[in-house]
């Protein structure tokens, strides 16, 4: 692997991780009236 | 209900407690889950939502009106409402830090609920920061 593809790597590296951690973990309710 | 909402985009799974009225809802792996989606959902099942929390991970952004924005992915974003906690993290705006915060995005208020109280932009009440890299 030469350097310009290592270098390409490591920016869509950077460009994509944190995209790829931020997101929605959990989601708690608390509800009325479930029968 | 649990049916309905395991129906919904993004759900994984979803776990009904009858005895305390708790609905803990995980997001399959993407995290693309909408929360309002959600509480509309619960509403069509004919069950009153008094609280939703969630946890979520992403980038603090200041938006036109320099309010505090959570952005959680590229079309996915909550305003924070001000409270100690969001004024604290005003400096890590439109910084590279990630973080994991816990916050409340919608109570129920006085009266009889109505489906419309879900179309309001709904902000996110900072109750914990868990964790900032």
């Amino acid at each position: 692997m030469n350097g310009k593809h290592l270098g390409f790597l490591l920016l869509a590296g950077c460009l994509f991780v944190p995209q790829l951690q931020a997101q929605i973990k959990h989601i708690e309710m608390r509800v009325e009236g479930m029968t | 209900m649990k049916q309905h909402l395991q129906r919904q985009s993004g759900v994984a799974n979803v776990d009904v407690s009858l005895i305390d009225g708790k609905v803990e809802v995980t997001p399959k792996e993407d995290g693309k889950v909408d929360p309002t989606q959600l509480l509309k959902a619960t509403y069509d099942s004919g069950v009153s939502v008094a609280e939703l929390d969630m946890t979520a991970t992403g980038k603090l952004v200041k938006d036109s009106s320099g309010n505090l924005v959570l952005q959680v992915n590229a079309s996915q974003s909550f305003v924070l409402a001000q409270n100690g906690l969001s004024k604290g993290l005003e400096p890590l705006a439109d910084s590279a830090t990630v973080l994991t915060v816990r916050g409340q995005l919608f109570k129920k208020g006085a009266g009889k609920q109505k489906k419309s109280e879900f179309s309001a932009a709904l902000k996110l009440v900072l109750l914990e920061v868990q964790r900032k890299e």
